[in-house]
């Protein structure tokens, strides 16, 4: 298992998986829906899946002296790692956003704050991405384009409902909203509910996409 | 115990069927899977790898390949045709990711195989020619100690003097270290060359599964001059040829004097019993 985790990360890893972990700056940006820096998280999944493809990566995975399930396995736990690092990262940046921003300008007009909530948001689209996307592109890996833009579409429709709740509940507006230190409970424990739905939806996409790909033909 | 065998291996496809394919691979032995396009080598060769989802069992030897599967794969050197894998990477970048994988891998024996192919580690696997991806894939499956060979169409791509080279190759890993191969292929010379025993596949069923004398020797080739003396002493798979027409005979059947008999090659063996199987399916058709 470990070796195919070295051969993913050797082998199998876009640049833009690199590129898009950078994106987490973005937190910086004024006014900007920060939930969409978690798309371009995805958007490196799709572009990785497409390079292994190319690659040959999973034919050439099967004739390894690996079980068959552990290939999505390891697959996936590389991508999931990757997926924790953008969260720590948007988690970092959004903490020195508030260090050394002044209020009105750590305040976002057109979704969260960059505070603990949105890396919960964040946890949480990442993970429904992953149930939509894996276990799809595990029945058949030469296809690649339905599961993203279905995973894709919903990630937006997402982050609509995100803003959306940003602007029409209090509970969002306000409690939510605004620097880490106020309502810091609350914050914490809307981030909790995050990694706990990231952890769940996560572990239930690798679980039948390790079924799907038993039956793959390649 | 036989190095390899495969047991009702099925698999359905919308327009064809590998139909319970059963083979064995002794040990020491090396065995031809022969067939035209589209007979079922490469589902045979896949399914034994579990690349597909196929019914059927396979054990390598005497280890089921489901249940033991990491330890059975450790055990086997796949080529599939050349190295069709990372395009973009160096030679050493793929066997520094796949060497560790197999405890058992021989740095030394594989830097012989490399210096012997003239494989130059520092290549993009794109830079080398399809003979040369050929020799890398050999390289990599014979660096770790395999005791089974599995080849899908190793020769295919290679250079007279390159198939020499790699039947030398074969031969020694066989003769000195009592490796096991089963590999597919449709240059029946190297077949000749090398081959204990035939597996020969056609339309997904197993036609033959034979040692290679005993193939050579069930068969002989006849010439008749029409089409009435073929269908008297009942030929297998008759065809028009130049002059008259050709076909199969048992080896035991006795034949006038008429008609002019040789030696049957693979070639003849496959031409004739591919156009008797393709009758059957006409006649079963109408």
């Amino acid at each position: 298992m470990l070796n195919l985790i070295k051969k993913e990360i050797r082998l199998c890893l876009h640049p833009t998986a690199f590129i898009f972990l950078s994106f987490a700056g973005l937190v910086f940006v004024p006014s900007y829906p920060y939930e969409v820096i978690f798309f371009f998280s995805c958007l490196s999944v799709f572009f990785g899946c497409m390079m292994a493809r190319e690659n040959g990566d999973i034919s050439f995975a099967c004739t390894l002296p690996v079980k068959k399930e552990h290939i999505p396995l390891a697959k996936m736990s590389v991508i999931f790692g990757l997926q924790c690092i953008i969260l720590f990262l948007v988690g970092i940046m959004g903490a020195i956003k508030g260090a050394i921003f002044p209020i009105e300008q750590y305040f976002n007009y057109s979704g969260i704050s960059a505070n603990l909530v949105l890396v919960g948001n964040g946890a949480i689209l990442l993970g429904i991405f992953n149930l939509i996307f894996f276990p799809r592109y595990f029945k058949n890996p030469s296809k690649i384009g339905v599961p993203f833009v279905i995973g894709a579409f919903v990630i937006f429709f997402l982050i609509g409902v995100f803003i959306v709740l940003r602007w029409v509940t209090p509970l969002y507006s306000t409690t939510l909203n605004g620097l880490n230190s106020e309502n810091t409970g609350t914050k914490l424990a809307a981030l909790a509910i995050g990694i706990v739905i990231y952890a769940v939806l996560s572990a239930a996409s690798c679980k039948l996409s390790m079924k799907n790909f038993q039956r793959v033909d390649l | 115990m036989n190095a390899l065998e495969v047991r009702e291996l099925t698999k359905a496809y919308p327009e064809f069927t590998l139909d319970k394919v059963c083979f064995c691979v002794e040990q020491g032995h090396i065995s031809g899977l022969i067939g035209r396009n589209g007979a079922g080598k490469s589902t045979t060769i896949k399914g034994i790898l579990r690349l597909i989802d196929a019914e059927g069992s396979v054990s390598v030897f005497g280890k089921d390949f489901i249940k033991e599967e990491m330890t059975v794969k450790q055990t086997i050197g796949y080529v599939g045709g050349g190295f069709r894998y990372y395009p973009m990477n160096t030679l050493a970048a793929i066997r520094k990711t796949y060497s560790p994988f197999y405890p058992t891998w021989d740095q030394n024996k594989y830097e012989r195989f490399l210096a012997q192919f003239e494989l130059i580690e520092s290549k993009k696997v794109k830079e080398l020619s399809e003979g040369m991806k050929v020799k890398f894939a050999l390289a990599l499956a014979l660096s770790h100690g395999a005791k089974l060979l599995i080849m899908d169409e190793p020769t295919s791509g290679l250079d007279p003097l390159s198939r020499e080279e790699f039947c030398d190759i074969i031969l020694q890993l066989v003769r000195e270290e009592g490796v096991s191969v089963l590999f597919s292929t449709h240059i029946t010379s190297d077949l000749m060359r090398i081959a204990d025993d035939i597996v020969y596949i056609s339309q997904g069923k197993i036609l033959e599964a034979c040692p290679l004398k005993e193939l050579l020797c069930k068969y002989k080739l006849a010439r008749f001059s029409s089409l009435a003396d073929a269908s008297a002493v009942n030929a297998i798979g008759v065809k028009a040829v130049k002059e008259g027409y050709e076909g199969l005979l048992t080896r035991d059947m006795q034949t006038s004097e008429s008609i002019a008999v040789t030696d049957a090659t693979i070639d003849n063996i496959i031409v004739h019993l591919e156009k008797a199987n393709e009758e059957k399916k006409n006649v079963k058709f109408d």
